[in-house]
């Protein structure tokens, strides 16, 4: 089979299970609020709310899965960034009934995900002796916990109010909770994670484990500050700090800054983070990415110097510190989607999408659902392919950027952004900031720098001359000194 | 100093730094760059097949993957590469070795034993009547070769050759890398002119010219011809030299 037909399958089935998936999810929650409006008088109605199919749809399927699916794609694809075919040896042969079908079928390296699972789970989970037992125990799980805690209060769909009946309509929810407080939450979760993490490095009594863990705790803390910073653009131009809900962040971009109809099809400007606080995006990424503690900023780990604070670490120990980085993969793509993509909402076309799906409203939610995992899908390719493009930061130049280029540069976002709303309350000189900021960086991105235009310059004119030999090709070392 | 520097004293161009531009100092546009060039990389390997030719620097298409994907895919070794050990069989399947021992003095590693056995003289068989000797038992330790080729160059009757291009095959135990004649024993049988079973008086010759072209070293493995080199050299200008300051 050519290789574009197997891609495109593998792609059609990802998002077939996103579709599926939100389906699923709005589906469920549609059953329990209706149960709920049903039997009002139990006493177990106020517990079947349409969160507890988000937590088990959203948080435990879709992040998860998609976290796991990502310890493969990591591979995967970093090999087909370097040109080489990836991980496919691993096999299904042992299989009972369709072992004899699988036998010699790769299935782009999918049966290694339940090889490595078997390996970590059966692997000693060996302790030092001089470790702390109690902290080096609790480390992995604190690690893992705020991560995933993380993901409760991501909108990933909106809040559906489905009708059965004349006048009969239960609200579900496409967030597992949807508290007013809900970027502080976050924000005062993903600090907690730094507990794990130095946590593990103290606890393991190893000096390596020690240098990674106080990198990993200096590091986080100083990218905080950034990151609360770069925020706070979008807190201004909502004037909320809440992420679900109709007057929420992720709700809201769902409006339109300059729109006009064609044919019932409207098109737009939606006022999406990234139109209205593009250099926003850029600090929260960086300072997200640089929380998140992956390539460029992996110096807590450290893999080439100081293999990092989970140096003692193994068996599911290691691999719950492994499983909790890429659950933050997801969960800062997720946010990102939330906050600056646009969530759920199509680029255009949202009014015609709703009238056209009116009175399937499960249907809607999960073509919202299938929406918003694909732009955070784009979002966890991006955090794959910087990791392996961009090369690491030494550690004094993360300082550096978190404490002389991120946080500057917010402060004056947040007073210019702050100013162009002040003026402007609808939103639209600060979309046409944004725009003028992305052109530059486009500008800037399509022309070649100095460098390469005045070398342009000099081979053009070096090319009039004949000089006989070519001192571009082979520079001769040392020669002409006689 | 040496008339051919002298004339053409090389002068060499130093590179100005230049100051770095806003796009380098932003980091934002070249890390997106570099962002593209690995994205392109990432689609074409994912959406085009990858070119199974052993030879990677033959590949061609849209897929950049240069791996060899060992078990399945092969590079062929190059004509001459020693491999496993064989006995050369005549036409008749018999080993040509006539036991002389040569091979198993000359190994460095004293990796051969043989026995040899004497044909029975009053026995009629035509190569009874020629050579004296047969080996009994030719056993090599594969553990033991250093594979040098030493054997196959002392051999007198073409009798040993490592011609095969494989391996020694893994085993599990150290007796299994002790092969002895059926497992030696294969591969093309090779004819010479030479052979004494074609001394007696009543033979015919055989067809000689059919014969020599396959019972060459290496004529029995087809290997690939190389690519040839793409680097031009320049001889019309004189090569850049190194000159290192003394003291």
């Amino acid at each position: 089979m050519p290789s574009f037909v197997k891609a495109i399958f593998g792609i059609g089935l990802i998002l077939g299970g996103f579709f599926g998936l939100s389906a699923a999810m709005y589906g469920i929650g549609y059953g329990l609020e209706r149960l709920r409006f049903e039997n009002a008088s139990e006493w177990w109605a106020p517990l079947a709310t349409s969160h507890l199919a988000a937590i088990l749809i959203l948080m435990l399927v879709i992040v998860m899965v998609t976290a796991t699916l990502l310890t493969l794609a990591e591979r995967k694809w970093s090999a087909f960034m370097q040109d080489r075919p990836g991980p496919n040896r691993a096999r299904l042969g042992g299989l009972p009934v369709v072992g004899k079908l699988l036998e010699n079928m790769p299935l782009a390296g999918l049966p290694h995900i339940p090889a490595d699972v078997v390996k970590m789970l059966t692997k000693e989970s060996f302790r030092p002796r001089a470790a702390s037992p109690f902290l080096f125990n609790l480390a992995p799980i604190l690690a893992f916990a705020p991560v995933f805690a993380l993901s409760a209060v991501i909108p990933m769909g909106p809040a559906l109010s489905v009708a059965w009946d004349q006048g009969k309509s239960v609200l579900v929810q496409g967030v597992a909770a949807a508290p007013d407080f809900g970027i502080l939450y976050m924000f005062a979760i993903a600090s907690l994670a730094v507990y794990g993490t130095s946590l593990a490095g103290w606890a393991s009594n190893n000096k390596f484990a020690l240098l990674g863990g106080v990198r990993a705790a200096s590091q986080m803390i100083s990218y905080e500050v950034a990151l609360g910073l770069s925020l706070v653009g979008m807190m201004i131009a909502f004037s909320t700090v809440k992420l679900a809900g109709d007057d929420g962040l992720a709700a809201m971009q769902g409006q339109y800054l300059w729109s006009f109809r064609v044919a019932g099809f409207d098109l737009g400007v939606p006022q999406w983070g990234i139109f209205l606080q593009p250099i926003g995006f850029l600090l929260f990424f960086a300072a997200a990415f640089a929380e998140t503690k992956r390539a460029p900023f992996d110096t807590p780990e450290g893999e080439s110097e100081i293999v990092g604070y989970f140096i003692e670490y193994s068996g599911m120990q290691f691999g719950m510190f492994m499983i909790s980085e890429f659950v933050e993969v997801v969960v800062l793509s997720a946010v990102l989607t939330a906050v600056f993509f646009g969530a759920w909402w199509p680029p255009f076309g949202n009014e015609a999408l709703k009238s056209a799906l009116a009175g399937h409203e499960v249907w809607l939610g999960a073509v919202y659902g299938l929406i918003f995992w694909v732009k955070a899908l784009l979002l966890i390719y991006l955090q794959l392919v910087i990791r392996w493009t961009f090369p690491r930061f030494r550690y004094d130049q993360v300082q550096h950027l978190g404490w002389k280029i991120l946080l500057p540069l917010g402060l004056i976002n947040v007073f210019v952004s702050g100013a162009l709303i002040l003026w402007d309350p609808s939103l639209r000189s600060l979309c046409l900031m944004g725009v003028l900021e992305m052109a530059v960086f486009g500008f800037w991105t399509l022309t070649p720098p100095r460098q390469v235009r005045q070398e342009a310059e000099a081979r053009a004119d070096h090319d009039g001359h004949d000089h006989g030999h070519d001192t571009h090709a082979a520079p001769a070392l040392g020669a002409g000194s006689h | 100093m040496s008339a051919l520097t002298h004339g053409h004293a090389h002068e060499v161009e130093k590179k100005e730094l230049v100051e770095p531009d806003i796009r380098e100092r932003t980091y934002i546009p070249t890390l997106l760059k570099g962002i593209a060039i690995t994205t392109r990389h990432f689609l074409r390997n994912l959406f085009f097949d990858r070119d199974t030719n052993p030879q990677v620097v033959d590949r061609h298409g849209k897929n950049t993957m240069n791996t060899v994907q060992y078990p399945e895919e092969k590079i062929p070794y190059p004509p001459g590469y020693r491999g496993v050990h064989r006995l050369v069989p005549r036409e008749d399947g018999k080993p040509r070795c006539v036991a002389c021992y040569m091979c198993a003095t000359i190994c460095p590693a004293q990796c051969i034993y043989i026995e040899a056995a004497e044909y029975d003289p009053a026995d009629d068989a035509a190569e009874s009547r020629v050579i004296e000797k047969f080996p009994k038992q030719f056993v090599i330790d594969q553990l033991r070769c250093i594979v040098c080729g030493l054997c196959v160059d002392a051999c007198p009757k073409d009798a040993i050759r490592m011609d095969t291009g494989r391996h020694t095959d893994s085993g599990y135990s150290r007796q299994s890398f002790v092969y002895d004649i059926p497992k030696l024993l294969g591969g093309d049988p090779v004819t010479h002119p030479s052979d004494p079973w074609f001394k007696r008086g009543n033979s015919t010759p055989p067809d000689w010219v059919e014969k020599e072209a396959h019972t060459r070293i290496g004529a029995a493995v087809e290997f690939p011809k190389l690519p040839a080199s793409t680097i031009e050299i320049d001889t019309s200008k004189p090569v850049a030299v190194t000159h290192f300051k003394k003291g």
